[in-house]
């Protein structure tokens, strides 16, 4: 957003495949963006969306038997051709970029000590001696909030509770100083009240390190006003690229629409119905025509079953992937044409009201 | 401390009860007396064997109750004296003998287990986590054929294919150099009592490690940026440790066994094949000794494979 | 990184399996069909008697197979293949009676001291461990060396040393199913413990000991040609294990081994079919362990 100097990160058209039993799965469908140095990022989107399998193409965490296309460049190097050399870049994963993952429970090794867990990539990366890596692990355990540090090296990851394993695990993560650091539901698993320490004491530890970071979440909520921008994937494309408040104030993309309607608000009514977003995400084992979103979208026309819509600029680093951008005049005759006709071009049926009536009664539960 | 107490307790109390099993099936299983002295004993007409008769009732009792008899041999065990063959005049007590033929036992014993580790942990591993899907199928063909194949016949088999036909190894153990020298002798005997224990830990860790490998830490260790060889023995090892140990425990009773027969094979005169000579020969003060041993060593190392346990796991001190 | 952490697309171990025993199982089992049949119809088959001498004049023993004699002759000139017949009659049947007491014994021991607990229960698990704490064939040995020893010893001995783990396995079970509603149902409706140990326990205590015997019948049948192999094994008569010690001697292994490999090879056939049926067997039920583990 600011600066003159190259991205941190570029990704350019990124495409990964799986051969899978029931065909080629497309997990991730040519996605770019860019990560500036100390910025941080949303990616939001359903399961199957492509975001995790994104953050993990980043990691060098695929099977051996995915299938990867695109660009990846890292401060000028060649992800992808470093991956493929094994050899030759023992020192870039785990500390460089580092990633953060959804369960800390299963995350650690549940018979090693917490602090060794810490320690081992400091010893490993940076050839540190067992006392000098104890004594940075006992440090990290301060850094990432977690009360008497000492003790708690010699413990076992069942011993301490879901935020604090979270933070350890976090803390493992920051061990060589990392400049990227990914985060991949990292709340998911959590008690709702410990979610919000562990974001808050993922954005303190963002700023005091000048590190950039990648937030990969299903929970538009979470993002709120935590990241500077926001990436907004389904069906392993991008379906709305912003800055943060765009995504909340001026969303552009129907899906983008939908999500938000569904977080529930605090200071609505009670009793209030939450709005799901009918159906479910497509498997990608053949990229459809048109639009992926197009047969849960409530402004669905023809256009968009026939046509692909392209990433198209909004003005202000704002790009959407729509025919019928939300608020547009297109969208808006769209929705018009739709509720008239009570289904949209792909047969969602519409309320007239213009809400889908899938919203109404699928999803969560009895809705009557 | 109670822990260990208790423990070592029990170790004693087994070990007391090994004792009584040992000396009242001698004892109680036909005609101690004959037992001892074999033919002799039955001859009470020539006057030189019935010395013998009297001096054996004499040193070992035999005129006394069972349980006295116990006692005294016990005592005498204990403090080293294994007592004298008897079917073999003149000759020396059972401890020098003992003394002789152990430390070539131990020496084929120790390099088997060493090889047993050596071999079969790494391939373990290996045929866990590799993804070259036709070696890793040739190599459980092979494992499964050494498990398969009995410790004797697979003895026969390797000393034929590479005592005689390749003419690698020595195929005749010479007692009259130097032990050291003569280590290497040792290899293909510890080979045939070592293969078939390393194919039993390749299957267990290869089934193992598969799993292990499935589970989210070892994604987090790969996210760290680790090494596979760090990653493999230094995470995926860890939750087969308590069956790797376990696997020891069984592994060192089929050596204690398959050291007798591997001993005959390849003609060793060891503690084995002391064993199996005397069955023959019936000198039971020497069968006595040696099972004793033997089962006393067998006891001790299933003690320390218990204390291993315990420091692997501290949850088990609780 | 090539760590296989996700499983390889075609790994079929997961997936439902068909449920017809396939190759696997048939191919070793059309083995153990035709060494059992053989052997149990040996006096009424068109064979060569195993203690007759077929001397060739001019030439020395033992000759090596050929179409009079399809496993050769050892060195006193006797037909191998015969031999390895009556020398697999022997070591099956003890294979068998062995497994047969072993279970009977020990897993009604097991199973009583499983349910009945108390003194009995603590009696019985001392005693297993102190004969568990034998090296296994020192035990045997040093009890067959006081005895006479035929077939039926042999089995009793070999039994004797197998009471031990499948008492404790019985056991093991016995308790893990004890604990279970059903068995504290039946006792709350008055039901005697001899009953409750057949009709609830026995039948699910059956299932993870119906793994081991096949287990347990490789394991006696080894034992056997092992004490064999070290000449401790039947007096009279012939077992797989007899022959091969016969064979090897340095001169006959060198010169003549099929004097040793004929039985070796039958032996481990048989050895390596009863193994891998019971790895099929294992992964076909798919490893459900009832009541011992998971």
């Amino acid at each position: 957003m600011t600066g003159r100097q190259a991205p941190l990160l570029s990704i350019r058209d990124l495409k990964v495949v799986f051969p899978t039993p029931i065909g080629m799965v497309h997990a991730v469908d040519g996605v770019s963006f860019d990560l500036e140095a100390g910025q941080s990022m949303g990616i939001v989107g359903e399961s199957g969306s492509g975001k995790t399998v994104t953050a993990k193409t980043l990691m060098n965490l695929l099977p051996s038997y995915a299938l990867v296309d695109g660009s990846v460049n890292f401060d000028g190097r060649d992800l992808r051709a470093l991956a493929a050399e094994r050899k030759t870049e023992k020192h870039l994963w785990g500390v460089e970029i580092s990633m953060v993952f959804q369960d800390p429970m299963t995350s650690l090794n549940p018979v090693k000590k917490v602090g060794e867990q810490i320690a081992e990539s400091v010893r490993y990366h940076l050839g540190q001696t067992r006392t000098a890596a104890r004594r940075q692990a006992g440090d990290l355990l301060e850094q990432v909030g977690i009360p008497e540090p000492g003790r708690r090296l010699d413990e076992y990851p069942h011993q301490l509770s879901g935020g604090l394993r979270q933070r350890v695990v976090i803390a493992a993560a920051l061990a060589c100083e990392p400049r990227i650091l990914i985060a991949d539901e990292p709340t998911t698993s959590l008690d709702v009240t410990v979610q919000k320490h562990i974001l808050d004491l993922l954005d303190d530890l963002r700023t005091a390190r000048g590190m950039a970071m990648i937030l990969v979440t299903h929970d538009l909520g979470v993002v709120k006003g935590r990241t500077d921008e926001v990436m907004v994937m389904y069906a392993g494309r991008t379906m709305e690229e912003a800055s943060t408040e765009a995504v909340f104030s001026q969303q552009g993309h129907p899906y983008t629409e939908a999500l938000i309607e569904t977080i529930p608000k605090i200071n609505s009514a009670s009793h209030t119905r939450l709005v799901p977003i009918p159906g479910q995400p497509p498997v990608t084992t053949s990229p459809p025509t048109g639009c992926p979103f197009a047969d849960r979208c409530r402004y669905a026309t023809d256009l968009c079953v026939a046509q692909d819509p392209p990433l198209t600029a909004l003005g202000n680093g704002h790009h959407v992937a729509c025919h019928t951008p939300v608020r547009t005049p297109a969208a808006k005759t769209a929705l018009a044409a739709n509720a008239a006709r009570g289904h949209t071009a792909t047969g969602l049926e519409i309320h007239q009201s213009g809400v889908p009536i899938g919203a109404v009664t699928g999803g969560l539960g009895e809705q009557t | 401390m109670r822990f260990w107490g208790l423990r070592v307790g029990m170790l004693i109390a087994l070990l007391l009860a090994v004792s009584m099993f040992t000396f009242g099936a001698m004892n109680l299983l036909g005609d101690p007396l004959f037992n001892i002295l074999g033919p002799v004993a039955g001859d009470t007409e020539n006057p030189e064997n019935l010395a013998k008769i009297e001096a054996a009732k004499e040193q070992f009792y035999l005129d006394r109750p069972l349980p006295e008899r116990y006692v005294r041999w016990l005592g005498d065990f204990v403090t080293g004296d294994f007592g004298v063959r008897f079917s073999a005049s003149g000759q020396p007590p059972v401890s020098e003998v003992i003394k002789e033929r152990l430390p070539r036992t131990l020496a084929l014993s120790g390099m088997a287990m060493t090889f047993t580790l050596a071999i079969g942990i790494p391939w373990g591993v290996w045929s866990g986590s590799t993804t070259k899907k036709g070696l890793d199928r040739l190599s459980t063909g092979v494992a499964f054929f050494l498990v398969s194949i009995p410790n004797f016949a697979l003895g026969v088999v390797l000393l034929y294919a590479v005592g005689f036909r390749l003419g690698w190894m020595p195929v005749r153990f010479d007692a009259g150099d130097p032990f050291w020298q003569r280590m290497h002798q040792l290899v293909l005997p510890a080979l045939t009592l070592a293969l078939g224990g390393a194919a039993v830990y390749q299957r267990l860790l290869r089934t193992d490690m598969i799993t292990t490998l499935q589970e989210d830490f070892i994604l987090m260790a790969r996210a760290k940026g680790l090494s596979r060889r760090h990653i493999l023995f230094r995470h995926a090892l860890r939750p087969s440790l308590f069956s790797v140990v376990t696997l020891f425990g069984i592994n060192a009773g089929a050596v204690f066994g398959g050291a007798l027969i591997v001993e005959l094979i390849f003609g060793i005169p060891g503690i084995g094949s002391l064993f199996v000579e005397s069955i023959f020969r019936e000198d039971f003060p020497v069968v006595l000794a040696l099972v004793m041993i033997l089962t006393a060593g067998f006891v001790v190392m299933n003690f320390v494979v218990d204390v291993l346990y315990s420091i692997i796991d501290p949850r088990v001190r609780q | 990184m090539k760590l296989t952490a996700e499983p390889p697309m075609d790994e079929s171990s997961g997936a439902v399996k068909a449920r017809r025993l396939g190759l696997g199982f048939w191919l070793p089992m059309g083995w153990i069909f035709l060494i059992v049949g053989v052997a149990l119809l040996a006096p009424v088959l068109p064979l060569k008697d195993p203690t007759d001498y077929f001397i060739r004049p001019g030439e020395r023993p033992p000759y090596p197979p050929s179409a009079d004699h399809w496993f050769g002759t050892d060195q006193d000139a006797r037909d191998m293949f015969s031999r390895i017949i009556s020398g697999a009659r022997v070591s099956l049947a003890v294979g068998f009676m062995t497994v047969t007491m072993s279970f009977i014994v020990g897993g009604t021991l097991g199973m009583v001291a499983g349910l009945v607990r108390g003194w009995f229960d603590r009696l019985a698990s001392f005693l297993f461990l102190v004969v568990l704490s034998f090296p296994g064939i020192v035990l045997v040995i040093l009890i067959i060396a006081l005895i006479d020893r035929s077939v039926l010893t042999i089995s009793v001995v070999l039994a004797i040393g197998g009471i031990a783990p499948v008492g404790r396995l019985a056991r093991a079970a016995t308790l893990s199913f004890a604990e279970r509603e059903f068995v504290i149902a039946a006792r709350t409706l008055g039901a005697r413990n001899s009953r409750i140990l057949f009709r609830e326990l026995l039948p699910n205590v059956v299932i993870p000991m119906g793994a081991l015997v096949l287990l347990g019948v490789a394991a006696a049948i080894l034992a056997e040609g092992g004490l064999a192999f070290l000449g401790l094994s039947i007096e009279k008569g012939e077992t797989w294990g007899k022959l091969i010690r016969n064979g090897s001697g340095s001169r006959v292994l060198r010169d003549s081994p099929w004097v040793a490999f004929g039985p070796i090879t039958v032996m481990f056939l048989t050895l390596a079919s009863i193994n891998y049926i019971g790895d099929y067997l294992r992964d076909f039920f798919n490893v459900r362990e009832t009541g011992l583990g998971q």
